[in-house]
């Protein structure tokens, strides 16, 4: 007949100890000797034993992580990005390593979750990665930036937001320039070389489409030329007649496309249904085979693109990288692993010049390193970019090609 | 103006393919009674499986079409054996599981088909018509003639046969249907099986149109089965108009607000939703209180 | 009791202790099961407990995440003013999600509720105050008494005094009024309205709790993450969160907890094979609901009922009725007192041109025991909810104890002294008989519902007082060894009577029964009479719908007969029984003596639940 009240009157009693318990713990690591040496320290005794491990002598492999989604939406990009890091990684260990360490390499999928995000980047830092190359989200990589310079890692992304310049922390770099550069050499070519003034803009509201509307906005405005129109769509959206119609009305001679590889093909696709047969210019993702495809080849002939890696015929070393890829993963390589080669390359060449160093030290040596790789030259600056140039290339019959 | 009447085209044609998909909404409730979360994502499994005959095999289109509305149909079958000890039992409950069977078929495309999509190219290459400046593409056309059609099909397939009148009388009274002799589950099975049809050839004919990937079965499930609560969940006439206005929502909120066109649109169907529960065509099926 | 208490005990202490074995990685992954664990509570006690369907609890963590990111980035409160304000703000934003729930349940609210959490992300991906898709970074560390609460650790302890108030809290609710309501209401809406419960109000607080609990989960997110973006509060973490508490048990707020520890976890391990995780999970939901719908909570009761099979155990018996004390004579009155209890002037009700009832006239005498009688289908059960609320009438009005009772909700005529049982039993299947009865005793109003903040011990007094009340009634109709049944696994005869105990526990002046002597045997019926006779004596009016002429005959002062929805006859039963309309009435209806559904045809429960 009790049995209802008892157990109330139980859990009262027990919460009441739990509190008392939790209340004595909450102060312990503050107060007492102990307790401050257990649980908070242990990490940093990690931290040390990491740097010990990492002296010259050592013949342990150099940890080196890659976080990306490799599920979800954007996993291809992760696919690409951990193809072309391990495709470096590959080849300094054919050479006998840094220093004679081995590199391992090893892959963590973000699935594009900022708070998965968080959780890799503790594993990582309690198990011993000196590095980390990703991601490929900037939403991911700025949550996972606070507890990555908080443990001392530092992180190449291939994000290029130009938020992630801002964040300003000393252990975050970047393997490719920000929109900022992507949209102004784009506005240099469009409105100084080519003389193209009524320019309409589309865009959609994602981290991506945001940086690239901005940053070509601002490159616009700087040149006192303001878009004939300038509408923004969602991620989510799949009719753009409304925005597209506006456009048309406007009559543009040229429209700016800030969008990802999917979305911006079927922007494209639906625009010359509707009418529209001017040029559309972009930066990196409208040269992919992804936006091409989707849109069809005869759409999007003449789009103006404005990327660091136009194609792999561009210089010897870009054949070279192409080859190599080509044989390992039997794919064409494109930009995202190039830039993602670009960067294991600068951490490598990084520790080694350094001697194997690890935390601030290796941070610092990144930031000293002049590279010279197939995305052009890097020279990193206090925000992490190191690169500010990209080319203008122009997709002809279905390829895109370097503009004349 | 032509911004207004352009706006409309592409509502309308976006809204089509909503349609399709309310229409498999609606008939599973109507004669089972039941809301299958997971419809969205068999829209994805349609598109998936019409558009690797129809780029991979060089199948006709339309053949295409048929294999996949048959393999859809197959996954409706055991989408509703799994969940059939529940029918006419918990609601709620086969509402959850079904959206447990979404997540399976949409990490089932993911290992197939991987992430990343494909787009399809369009199996009716003419030219857009123009139209005094408004321009219309000749495959919306064909995609909202099919709409039309699959509703008189269906339609007809309601309210002349003998099979369809049963799955109805299912609806309405599961004991009262038994008593007279009609195969419960048979008749569950086969309206799962033909909604899942539906959705295979909404599937197939939005590959085309936009690009087809694991994820978007969301979109579509969600604006679909508002569109079928719209229109007057269970009404298939409903099904159509609710689709239809969901799209041009989807339109005009596009213009108007540009990225906050998603809130636009949630809100609007919150407040018609709570002005009027039942639709426009009102609630089809008796509810079981 | 003593075995509850050390397993607590242990809990807290391996809680206490857990951090000293883990690592930097370890602790943060139990941090962030432990918000979840926050989250699936609210989830469990709206959706468990409550039984709305919420799919907007992940945009209640995103709302308190957020608000606590841009009150402490953009307006540069402290971080302990901000999150109060989050959380209050929380409410607000649940109560306005729940409003739809007003007019509509089930799939209807589901969906309405999932566009409203997609309208939130989106808005966050749009908004510059929510830093757009970038989120908001730089949220500042929360201090506490001069604690650094950046250290992992020492969030962990904060994080678990939070969680285990807030479980306490949640258990507390669940096992008080409130939650037995909400409980009642989740079961069957009708019936909680009629023993008394206010369905639109608990409702109300049913989200406004889920999303103060979304809301603490969103506040400490943001102190552990310092760092908020729009992907954290997506579709797909929805059902993730979804998954957690089915899995769990969606009716047990420990089941949620477990659930939500256990998949974040499990998430974390699975990491490199996330795909086939997704894979997994949905198809352990769709096996959960169907092979196990009470989830991982459900298990013990199984293994229970099925170790319990086993052993035969003493078996319960229905005890005597103790019949009531008699009322003093001028209370109870009779059928020659001139004071109605009851007047019904010309009633009229129509469903989509169907008449069920059309200008239907009756008084009822206080202290009177009326039989309502009529074929099949007359509108016998239109008339009871008409009368009892469920049903506002097309024309016509009915007068209550001299008030106009018609247009007033279900809930306020029981608490002016109406209660009715259901011609096709409306237990609450899920809860005990005693809850059940409690439930009916239970008259504690919303608006009281800050006592469970600010005086839970008013509100343990008064439960006990309630199960001191119930045990008493229990005891007078002879349910004390079914007490702690599911009403379910009990006799038809016996679910009956506890129908009957539960509609009087609210000490009603008029008691409607609708067909209370339907699938009775001969000994039940004549119990079923001494019941109704001395729920007489004790001066309350009794009307009664009955197909057993026998049992009306012998019991009623008067009758009335309604056919097509019609008064026919009234009078005597003497006087009834020679009326030749009733004779042709009844033998025209002699071959239909079945129960045909559709008189008791009630207001769909998933829509137009806005009548009550």
């Amino acid at each position: 007949m009790h049995s209802l009240r008892n157990p109330r009157r139980s859990a009262a009693v027990g919460v009441a100890a739990v509190l008392t318990l939790l209340f004595g713990a909450c102060s312990a690591p503050g107060a007492s000797e102990k307790a401050a040496d257990t649980p908070a320290d242990a990490a940093a005794v990690s931290g040390s034993d990491q740097a010990g491990s990492a002296s010259p002598g050592s013949t342990d492999p150099i940890k080196i992580a890659v976080v990306d989604a490799q599920s979800g939406q954007l996993s291809s990009l992760g696919a690409w990005e951990s193809k072309g890091a391990k495709l470096a990684v590959d080849e300094w260990n054919k050479a006998g390593g840094v220093n004679g360490r081995q590199i391992q390499l090893d892959v963590f999928d973000d699935q594009g979750d900022p708070t998965v995000g968080t959780n890799i980047a503790k594993k990582i830092a309690s198990e011993g990665y000196i590095a980390m190359i990703g991601t490929s989200e900037s939403a991911v990589t700025l949550a996972m930036a606070p507890v990555l310079a908080e443990e001392k890692i530092p992180n190449i992304t291939s994000g290029q937001s130009p938020a992630l310049a801002e964040l300003k922390t000393s252990f975050l770099f970047l393997n490719g320039p920000t929109s900022v550069t992507y949209d102004e050499s784009l506005a240099k070519h469009i409105v100084d070389e080519k003389g193209i003034k009524k320019i309409a803009m589309i865009s959609n509201n994602g981290g991506y489409g945001k940086g690239e509307h901005d940053a070509f906005l601002a490159a616009l405005s700087a040149r006192g030329v303001t878009p004939v129109a300038d509408q923004v769509v969602t991620m989510e959206q799949k009719d753009f007649s409304a925005a597209l119609t506006k456009i048309r009305e406007a009559n543009p001679d040229l429209i700016f496309i800030g969008s990802e590889e999917v979305e911006a093909g079927l922007i494209v696709k639906q625009a010359r249904d509707l009418g529209i047969t001017v040029p559309f210019a972009g930066a990196a993702p409208q040269g992919t085979p992804v936006y091409i495809d989707t849109a069809g080849a005869k759409n999007v002939e003449g789009t103006i693109v404005s990327s660091p890696y136009l194609s792999n015929e561009t210089s010897d070393a870009s054949k070279k990288f192409a080859e190599a890829y080509k044989a390992a993963y039997n794919e064409t390589a494109e930009l995202h692993g190039a830039k993602a080669y670009d960067g294991t390359n600068i951490f490598l060449t990084a520790m080694k010049t350094s001697n194997g160093a690890t935390g601030k030290a290796l941070a610092d040596a990144v930031r000293a390193t002049k590279y010279n790789g197939l995305l052009g030259d890097f020279a990193f600056d206090e925000s992490g970019v190191g690169i500010f140039a990209t080319s203008i290339g122009v997709i002809k019959d279905g390829k895109l090609v370097a503009a004349s | 103006m032509q911004v207004f009447f352009q706006t409309i085209v592409g509502g309308l044609s976006i809204g089509a393919i909503y349609a399709l998909v309310a229409m498999g909404f609606s008939l599973v409730y109507r004669t089972m009674g039941l809301v299958n979360f997971a419809h969205g994502n068999v829209v994805m499994i349609g598109a998936y499986v019409a558009s690797t005959f129809y780029m991979t095999t060089q199948l006709p289109f339309a053949v295409s079409m048929v294999i996949a509305i048959v393999v859809t149909g197959l996954i409706g079958v055991v989408i509703e054996w799994v969940l059939r000890p529940l029918e006419n039992r918990d609601f709620d409950l086969m509402l959850i599981g079904t959206i447990g069977f979404g997540i399976v078929l949409e990490a089932l495309a993911t290992i197939i088909w991987g992430a990343t999509g494909r787009a399809v190219p369009s199996p009716v290459p003419a030219e857009p018509l123009n139209l005094l400046g408004i321009r219309v593409r000749t495959y919306n056309l064909v995609v909202l003639g099919i709409a039309a059609v699959a509703m008189i099909l269906l339609m007809l397939f309601l309210q002349r046969t003998k099979r369809g009148s049963a799955m109805q009388a299912v609806a309405m009274d599961y004991e009262a249907a038994t008593a007279v002799g009609i195969h419960v589950g048979r008749s569950n099975a086969i309206a799962f099986a033909i909604g899942a049809g539906l959705a295979a050839l909404a599937g197939g004919l939005v590959g085309p149109l936009l690009y087809v990937s694991p994820a978007m079965g969301g979109t579509l499930g969600i604006k679909g089965f508002a569109a079928a609560i719209l229109g007057g969940f269970g009404s298939i006439p409903g099904a159509i108009v609710g689709g239809l206005a969901i799209g041009l929502l989807d339109g005009f909120a596009a213009g108007q607000f540009q990225g906050y066109s998603e809130v636009v649109v949630f809100l609007v169907f919150t407040a018609l939703i709570m002005i009027r529960p039942t639709g426009i065509f009102g609630e089809r099926t008796v509810n079981r209180a | 009791m003593r075995y509850r208490l050390v397993v607590l005990a242990l809990a807290a202490v391996a809680a206490w202790v857990l951090p000293y074995g883990l690592s930097l990685y370890a602790i943060h992954v139990v941090d962030v099961a432990i918000v979840f664990a926050i989250l699936a509570i609210g989830m469990g006690l709206v959706m468990g407990i409550a039984g709305q369907i919420n799919l907007a609890q992940v945009a209640f963590f995103g709302v308190g995440a957020y608000m606590t990111a841009v009150l402490t980035t953009h307006v540069g409160m402290g971080f302990w003013t901000a999150a109060v304000l989050s959380v209050i703000g929380t409410a607000v934003v649940g109560l306005l999600v729940g409003t739809p729930a007003l007019r509509m349940q089930s799939h209807y609210l589901g969906i309405v509720t999932l566009g409203l959490a997609v309208a939130f992300v989106s808005w966050a991906t749009n908004s510059p105050l929510a830093g757009g898709a970038s989120g908001i970074s730089g949220i500042p560390a929360p201090t506490l008494f001069g604690l650094d609460l950046s250290s992992e650790y020492l969030f962990y302890y904060f994080e678990l005094i939070v969680f285990a108030c807030a479980l306490a809290f949640g258990m507390f609710i669940v096992r008080m009024p409130l939650g037995r309501r909400m409980r009642a209401m989740r079961d069957d809406a009708l019936a909680a309205g009629a023993v008394g419960a206010e369905v639109r109000s608990l409702r109300m607080a049913a989200f406004a709790l889920a999303s103060v609990y979304g809301g603490l989960a969103g506040v400490l997110y943001a102190g552990l993450i310092r760092y908020v973006a729009p992907e954290t509060f997506s579709i797909a973490n929805m059902f993730l969160l979804l998954a957690m508490v089915i899995i769990g048990g969606r009716h047990s707020l420990v089941g949620c907890v477990v659930g939500a520890l256990g998949l974040s976890l499990l998430r974390e391990a699975l990491v490199d094979v996330s795909t086939y995780a997704q894979l997994a999970y949905g198809a352990v939901v769709a096996l959960t609901v169907v092979f196990a719908p009470n989830g991982l909570a459900g298990l013990p009761g199984r293994v229970r009922s099925a170790w319990g099979r086993r052993r035969p155990d003493k078996a319960a018996v229905l005890g005597d009725f103790q019949p009531y004390e008699p009322a003093s004579p001028d209370v109870v009155g009779g059928p020659d007192r001139d004071d109605w209890i009851l007047d019904v002037r010309g009633v009229g009700k129509r469903f989509r041109g169907l008449i069920a009832l059309q200008d239907v006239s009756f008084q009822v005498r206080a202290g009177e025991i009326r039989g309502i009688v009529g074929p099949n289908g007359s509108g016998k059960t239109t008339l009871f909810n008409v009368i009892s609320g469920l049903y506002k009438p097309s024309s016509g009005q009915v007068i209550f104890a001299g008030k106009p009772a018609t247009g007033r909700p279900p809930h306020q005529l029981a608490h002016a002294g109406m209660a009715r049982t259901f011609q096709n039993l409306r237990l609450f299947h899920l809860m005990s008989v005693r809850e059940n009865v409690l439930v009916g005793l239970d008259r504690s109003r919303i608006r009281s519902i800050w006592r469970y903040l600010l005086w839970p011990i008013g509100v343990f007094r008064d439960d006990r007082e309630m199960h001191r009340a119930g045990d008493e009634l229990l005891a007078r109709f002879g349910l004390v060894d079914f007490a702690p049944a599911a009403p379910r696994s009990l006799p038809y005869g016996t679910q009956r009577r506890v129908e009957i105990a539960r509609a009087m526990a609210g000490r009603p002046r008029l008691l409607l029964l609708d067909e209370p002597a339907a699938g009775l045997n001969g000994e039940e019926v004549r119990q079923l009479g001494e019941i109704v006779r001395s729920i007489r004596a004790s001066g309350v009016t009794v009307i009664i719908i009955e197909h057993n002429m026998g049992l009306v005959m012998s019991m009623c002062e008067r009758i009335t007969v309604l056919a097509s929805g019609s008064v026919i006859a009234e009078g005597t039963p003497a006087e009834v029984s020679r009326t030749p309309e009733v004779i042709e009435a009844y033998l025209g209806d002699a071959e239909v003596n079945d129960n045909f559904s559709a008189e008791d045809e009630l207001p769909p429960a998933t829509v137009l639940d806005a009548t009550p």
